[in-house]
């Protein structure tokens, strides 16, 4: 989750590598509670994210998206 | 080095050696938010078992029977047999994952489906995609390209593989509030 870029910066660095029709949707929120089910955040990070993330926070500390983008017919 | 930033080659040592020793994926529950119950009744429990993405990107890829697919990071192959099944025996999938042990989970996987004939599984890396210039016509991808400390060689590298017009669609995690400083280099915080 530490790698993960903001949407915005996402898009851009599709289309940066020369990507067209970038399209994002189909957000989905992830928690504490979300990340909790996955063993990759292990009980010792979701109680760092617990003490540091904030209250308002921490249902959504991050979000998945769909991306979806073309390589372009011509170079 | 800023306080905020790990060195490239320990990110990536951290996320392989997170993968390499977790005994499962986050199982049912966290499939069921991504997939509908007819796509995960069509799966070995194993590869339900074992899902670790964060979205359903093969839902968004429009394929088409006979197409090639290559599914970046694809861990036991969920989204690789979904893929297999919708492009069909005239298709072909690649799973790619940076760990065998993903891979040999994805063959048991892909057999156990019945699609083992038309999908391979290899260990790679997705800044390093082991196939040749304009092989596939559509990347998928789940949850994984957070987690190279070079997205822009990753994206790089898909450009490379697709074909003209070739397709990509990817899920993977986006945080717009920046996190706090201790998470980021807080190591297993990079591979969760």
């Amino acid at each position: 989750m530490s790698g993960a870029l903001a949407e915005r910066a996402f898009a851009a660095k599709i289309e940066k590598m020369g990507f067209t029709d970038v399209w994002i949707g189909e957000r989905i929120p992830y928690g504490v509670e979300q990340a909790a089910l996955y063993p990759l955040f292990t009980p010792d990070l979701i109680e760092l994210m617990r003490r540091l993330i904030p209250p308002d926070r921490l249902a959504t500390v991050a979000m998945s998206v769909i991306a979806t983008a073309r390589k372009p017919t011509s170079e | 080095m800023p306080e905020d930033l790990l060195f490239q080659s320990e990110i990536k040592e951290v996320v392989r050696d997170a993968y390499a020793h977790i005994d499962a994926g986050a199982g049912r529950p966290a499939a069921q938010r991504l997939y509908s119950e007819d796509e995960l009744a069509a799966l070995p429990s194993g590869a339900v078992d074992w899902a670790l993405g964060v979205g359903n990107p093969v839902r968004h890829a429009e394929l088409k029977p006979g197409e090639i697919v290559l599914d970046v990071g694809c861990g036991a192959g969920l989204d690789s047999l979904l893929a297999a099944r919708a492009v069909g025996s005239s298709g072909h999938v690649t799973g790619l994952d940076l760990l065998e042990e993903m891979c040999e989970r994805g063959r048991t996987h892909a057999r156990e489906a019945g699609v083992d004939a038309w999908t391979k599984f290899v260990q790679g890396e997705m800044e390093d995609i082991p196939l040749p210039d304009a092989s596939v016509d559509v990347v998928i991808s789940n949850g994984v390209i957070n987690l190279s400390p070079r997205k822009s060689r990753v994206l790089a590298e898909i450009r490379r593989v697709l074909r003209p017009d070739g397709r990509l669609a990817v899920a993977d995690l986006t945080v717009n509030d920046e996190l706090p400083s201790e998470l980021q280099t807080n190591d297993a915080a990079w591979a969760g």
